[in-house]
């Protein structure tokens, strides 16, 4: 049977040998012990004898070849054997073997600034240099470096975007927030002196962002920059449900139902009617559209503190009464202040309402990661002609904002046209 | 390990015993009569006089120490003095028959050697001679000195006992007229000219370097033997088992070729005083009854051991009489134990506590000057009051030098306010001796048949091909080679270069770096040590400051303790402490490692770098390590040549053309751009240069931030102004190392460029260095040293927030601290 004779492997570091000189050609007669070639690495000779005797039958590598270790340098066996099945994998093919992807547990960054750090002004010594020799005023720049240190980028930007006072402006206690119109926009002593002579300057009151209001600012920007938003718009005959809200108002009391509200209705008829329209009833992440198999519906309320958007879950299996009183809860709680966080996340589709205040049509923007919002816009009477007559009718007008990366503008269009149908044959829808 | 000898299990397995001969005790029993064939009168009375001269100084010390007074000159001297009053016998026993070819090396306790030996030297020389060498020495500085003493003495060699008292007091009065400027004092104060070597403040501490003297006169057969005083006490100093051990190596004999077969010329002399401070070696801190026991132990010929009575100066010249004749028949080393005892304190402060007034007196009864004189007049030698004249005599002459050493005027001490860098001038020779001797070098082949040579020859000597792509191992010239190449070129031209250390023989070193030198050289140019760091470091030491140059290597950077006081006491110190006389041409190789765990992975640099006198030097890729090798081997000055086990197969990636065949250096103190950039700087040390290129890469192309990489190449000296110029453009720098990082040389950088920079950083310079843990396995070491990671880690944290990036690992100063505040 014929044996391949590994290049051995003289070391663990050592990933290749050179084989300095071959002792036997092939067809010599090979004893075990015989001396089969020299190799060295880079730090010492060896010999490598044969372990069985026999014949050699080929010879993979040259002298003066740089062999990887382990790898077979050649075979011996009896005349005739084959020896393709020793074939060494280097000259086989070329392959680079993959590197194995580090995974690693990721610690965030906190850059930023403490409440000790807030106290002074930080800026390395570099930066304040810059600053003097471009009279830049380090007060203008907003600091990136750690603990919120203004560091020599931060004076950079303020060289880039022209907030610069001239040497002789320069030596104003304080250079202010302005623009300058002397050379490469520095600011000037003349643009000093304007800013103080000018009386006109309307007066401001600063006030600072709440939180609610940094991450309402967050979440519509976010909304705005990262989707595909369009808003179409439509309207619908309101008398089915003007007629139905004056009937609950009038005889609903016995029944507990003299509250529901347009609105009410409005999210009743469209959690029955979203169904049909499940990319609309859907959050989009990055590469998959998750649609929800239940409605949960959004109301967005204007509290006190800002928007906010509780949930009312699962209102397809809600009836209207259901709808209509949850809603007054989860509102009111937002208004209250008192709602729980779980109340305003994980909603499929939301409902905002301003028609209550006269606006006849706009633009909602989706509540990530939802994929569109109805608007619900003001009742105007509008005119029609209907069997060769003219007639005045309430119209209710409805926009729909969604996001074009997930649905087309056809689908959406179909949406509104059923649910406009279904608010225009309410009572249907009731009993449906 | 040598193939040439056979290790037989069938001999070796046989029964047997091993065999001691008698080791004789105090044999010594000539009469002052049967003695007089060997010595004139006048012999017997120079003994006589240079125990005396030995007796007046030590108690001239021991008046101004403890009364602040000698026969009427006032001086109060705050330094150390350790007397051997009682002990004069031995030192001129010792020294009688020895001359300027001669070396001795001596202990804190060592007036009486120098004295002796000086005197014996005088006595030995012409007049012409002493003079020239009077003359020669700092400029005759010394020489007028007591030449003014002594106004129209026409006497060459009174003089010269002038010159020596005074030389050896005022250097131990920290005079600049004294033997070393001062700067040596009583502990160490020699003078080279008279064989005079340096004695030594750490006990023992001339156990290895003395070892390095007897292989300077060996290997490059220089006439004289060496000798190495030591205490009793010193027989419990690793250092000094390490040096009897090694001066018996088989090897001498059995291996060690031609004119050099045969035994090491030196002996071993114990001064056994039997105390070493306070502690009693005899019945207490040892157990071996008589030092001259332990010859038995370290070889078949028991080292010639013999114990002799001490007390008597004529039984002392005997033996060693006897014992120079077997080291001239190339039978050393020797070991003689000198029994002796010091009637004094260790130090004029001793209350000798330890011992009792009755001992003391008991000794007093055996004075050895009382005893001589007494067997001399008996012999009718001389009268008593030619004895009393010698003694009157020297009186007038230590009297006359003492106030003569105390006089500021005639012997200033050092002035640094005027002279601010008196010392620091010392600190470093700075020579280039490009070979320390003129014959011709042995040489076992012309270099170009060296086979490593001839591999070389075939190597590609830069690290990328013409397409860029790396160059195979096997095919590229590594940085292992630039070491071997800047040696083997110094072997060929130094003849008294010498190289040894564990595995250098034979198996080329641990890491292949000797490779090749075996077939170069013979036996005594490069050999294997024992096990003994301390020995190969401390003979090494004594080998340059006899005159040669050595390469020792220490396999691990770990095994650095072992030598400790030899790297960190001796070798950096010798040059300064003999103010410019001694030149101490050593480089010692060390190899950092890795993958092997805690004891076996330490950059302790930071070390070296803390000893003053120690230049450091820590090349990174093979260009630089053979030109900073070349700097090291061409100089005079102690060199520490760090190298790390991580890159000995790197291919040369920087310098254009590749390493030249030729002579060059890179001087060392030199950092070198590695890679030129504009937003940051990244300082390296040794292979974390690797590292700091690849964090460079990341930087540039992730985060669009252009790094330059300066390789520090040297740590002592250090020349700031390129660090400096970087920091001033980029306004940030990292600094990076395997060092630990409490404690790293690094951070002494960083509170310099802080310094020198405050007004264009941007932010704090940062140090990267390992975790203060042990080194962990191989497996986890990516968390224990710095990798390129950390530092845009390091950067982002605490430089520049880089957009985009989530670091891994803290760095922030909470951590810091927080770190600090448990110790790790």
């Amino acid at each position: 049977m014929a044996n391949a004779v590994i290049m051995p492997r003289q070391g663990q570091s050592v990933e290749s040998c050179i084989i300095t000189k071959w002792h036997k050609k092939v067809n010599d007669k090979v004893e075990a012990g015989d001396v089969l070639f020299s190799y060295e690495t880079d730090k010492a000779s060896f010999e490598e004898a044969a372990k069985v005797g026999g014949t050699m039958l080929h010879i993979f590598f040259d002298e003066g070849d740089d062999v990887p270790c382990l790898e077979n340098v050649c075979v011996i066996g009896n005349p005739g054997e084959s020896f393709e099945e020793f074939k060494p994998k280097s000259q086989d093919k070329d392959e680079t073997p993959a590197k194995a992807v580090k995974a690693e547990a990721q610690i965030p960054v906190q850059v930023q600034k403490t409440a000790d750090d807030a106290d002074t002004t930080r800026i390395s010594p570099r930066a304040r240099r810059l600053a003097d020799k471009v009279n830049a005023n380090p007060e203008m720049a907003e600091p990136t470096g750690p603990h919120g240190r203004i560091i020599e980028r931060d004076i950079e930007r303020l060289v880039s975007e022209g907030k610069l006072a001239t040497f002789a402006a320069g030596g104003a206690d304080e250079i202010p927030n302005i623009s300058g119109t002397g050379l490469g926009g520095r600011i000037t002593t003349a643009d000093l002196a304007a800013k103080v002579t000018k009386s006109d300057m309307p007066e401001v009151e600063e006030i600072k962002l709440s939180n609610i209001r940094k991450l309402i600012a967050k979440s519509m920007h976010s909304s705005l920059s990262e989707m595909a938003q369009l808003t179409l718009n439509a309207s619908f005959d309101a008398t089915s449900i003007l007629e139905y809200r004056k009937l609950l108002k009038q005889k609903g009391e016995a029944m507990g139902m003299q509250n529901v509200t347009i609105t009410d209705m409005i999210l009743f008829a469209v959690s029955r009617v979203l169904l049909n329209h499940r990319e609309l009833n859907a959050h989009l992440t990055d590469d998959s559209l998750r649609l929800f198999k239940d409605v949960h519906l959004g109301v967005a309320t204007d509290t006190p503190r800002g928007l906010m958007v509780p949930n009312i879950f699962n209102a397809n299996s809600l009836s209207l009464a259901e709808i209509s009183e949850e809603s007054k809860r989860i509102t009111g709680m937002c208004k209250a202040g008192s709602c729980s966080p779980d109340l305003l996340s994980g909603g499929s589709f939301t409902v905002t309402n301003l028609g209550s205040l006269g606006i006849e049509s706009f633009t909602p923007v989706i509540n990530p990661p939802q994929t569109a919002i109805l608007g619900v816009c003001a009742v105007v009477n509008r005119v029609r002609e209907a069997e060769g007559k003219t007639q005045v009718y309430p119209a209710m007008g409805i926009s729909v904002t969604f996001d074009h990366r997930a649905v087309d503008g056809a689908p959406v269009a179909r949406f509104m046209q059923e649910l406009c149908r279904a608010l225009e044959n309410f009572p249907m829808l009731l009993g449906k | 390990m040598p193939k040439s000898q056979f290790l037989d299990p069938n001999e070796l397995r046989k029964s047997g015993k091993i065999k001691f001969k008698d080791i004789p005790v105090n044999t010594y029993s000539k009469t002052v009569e049967e003695e007089s064939k060997n010595y004139t009168k006048r012999d017997f009375m120079r003994i006589y006089r240079d125990m005396a001269i030995i007796r007046e100084f030590e108690t001239m010390l021991y008046e101004i120490k403890t009364k602040n007074n000698y026969n009427g000159v006032e001086y109060s001297n705050p330094g150390p003095a350790h007397l051997s009053t009682g002990q004069e016998a031995s030192a001129v026993g010792q020294a009688y028959i020895l001359d300027k070819d001669d070396f001795i090396f001596g202990s804190h306790r060592s007036h009486g050697e120098i004295l002796a030996k000086g005197l014996s030297c005088i006595e030995k020389m012409d007049e012409k001679e002493l003079y020239s060498i009077m003359e020669g020495f700092f400029g005759g500085e010394i020489l007028r000195v007591v030449e003014n003493l002594r106004k129209n003495s026409g006497d060459v060699k009174e003089l010269a006992v002038d010159f020596l008292v005074y030389g050896a007091l005022a250097e131990i009065f920290a005079r600049t007229t004294g033997f070393n400027r001062g700067l040596g004092g009583s502990m160490h104060a020699f003078f080279t000219p008279f064989g005079i070597y340096p004695n030594n403040a750490i006990v023992g501490g001339s156990g290895t370097i003395a070892l390095g003297g007897a292989l300077y006169k060996k290997i490059n057969e220089k006439n004289g033997i060496v000798i190495c005083n030591i205490g009793d006490a010193s027989l419990g100093c690793g250092p000094v088992l390490e040096a009897l051990n090694m001066s018996v190596m088989d090897q001498f004999t059995k291996l060690w070729q031609g004119s050099h077969k045969g035994g090491l010329p030196i002996i071993f002399n114990i001064f056994d005083n039997m105390y070493g401070m306070g502690g009693q070696t005899y019945g207490e801190t040892m157990g071996y009854g008589q030092p001259a026991r332990l010859g038995a132990g370290f070889s078949p010929e028991q080292m010639h051991a013999e114990r002799v009575d001490g007390y008597n100066p004529l039984a002392v010249i005997d033996a060693m009489r006897r014992k120079k004749q077997l080291i001239d028949e190339k039978k050393g080393p020797v070991l003689l134990d000198v029994l002796t005892y010091r009637v004094t304190g260790h130090s004029p402060s001793d209350a000798s506590s330890y011992r009792t007034q009755e001992e003391i007196d008991a000794w007093i009864k055996h004075d050895v000057l009382e005893e001589y004189s007494g067997k001399l007049i008996n012999a009718k030698i001389a009268p008593k009051e030619e004895f009393d004249e010698v003694r009157s005599r020297v009186r007038e002459l230590i009297t006359r030098i003492c106030a003569a050493a105390v006089d500021e005027k005639i012997s200033p001490r050092m002035d640094l306010i005027r002279d601010p860098q008196a010392i620091e001038k010392l600190m470093f020779s700075n020579t280039k001796l490009p070979k320390l001797d003129e014959r011709k070098p042995d040489v076992l082949m012309p270099k170009s048949e060296n086979p490593r040579v001839q591999q070389i020859a075939r190597k590609v000597r830069f690290g990328l091909d013409e397409n860029g792509k790396p160059v195979s191992k096997n095919r590229v010239y590594q940085l292992r080679d630039g070491i071997f190449e800047a040696i083997i070129d110094k072997f060929y031209e130094d003849p008294t270069l010498v190289a040894y250390g564990e595995d250098n023989r034979d198996w080329g070193g641990a890491f292949a770096v000797y490779r090749g030198l075996t077939e170069a050289l013979p036996y005594h140019r490069l050999f294997n040590a024992p096990i003994s760091e301390a020995a190969i470091v401390g003979s090494a030491v004594g080998y340059a400051m006899s005159g040669g140059r050595a390469i020792a290597e220490l396999m691990y950077c770990d095994f650095l303790g072992r030598a400790g006081d030899e790297v960190f006491n001796q070798l950096s110190k010798w040059q300064s402490m003999s103010a410019g006389v001694l030149k101490m041409p050593v480089v010692l190789r060390i190899s950092i490692g890795s993958k092997y765990g805690a004891q076996h992975s330490q950059d302790w640099t930071s070390m070296i770098a803390h000893v003053p006198g120690l230049k450091c030097v820590f090349p990174a890729t093979p260009y630089d390590a053979k030109g900073l090798m070349n700097s090291a081997l061409n100089g005079s000055d102690p060199v520490v040549f760090f190298e790390s086990q991580r890159i000995y197969d790197v291919g040369e990636l920087f310098h254009e053309g590749g390493v030249p065949e030729g002579y060059y250096e890179v001087e060392i103190g030199e950092p070198d751009v590695k890679k030129a950039g504009s937003d940051i700087t990244i300082l390296s040390i040794g292979a974390t240069l690797y590292r700091a290129l690849d964090a460079a890469r990341i930087l540039e192309e992730n985060h669009g931030v252009s790094a330059e990489i300066i390789d520090a190449r040297s740590i002592v000296p250090f020349n700031y102004d390129k660090v400096i110029e970087s920091v001033k453009k980029t306004g940030k720098i990292v600094l990076a190392s395997d060092a630990c990082v409490r404690g790293s040389i690094l951070t002494d950088m960083a509170s310099m460029i802080t310094e020198c920079c405050f007004d264009y950083l941007d932010a704090p310079p940062v140090v990267v260095g390992a975790r203060n843990w042990i080194t962990p396995c191989h497996e986890l070491e990516d968390e224990f040293f710095p990798q390129a990671d950390w530092i845009i880690d390091a950067i982002h944290q605490k430089i520049m927030p880089l957009p985009g990036h989530t670091a891994n690992r803290n760095f922030t100063e909470n951590e810091m601290l927080r770190r600090a505040r448990y110790g790790v």
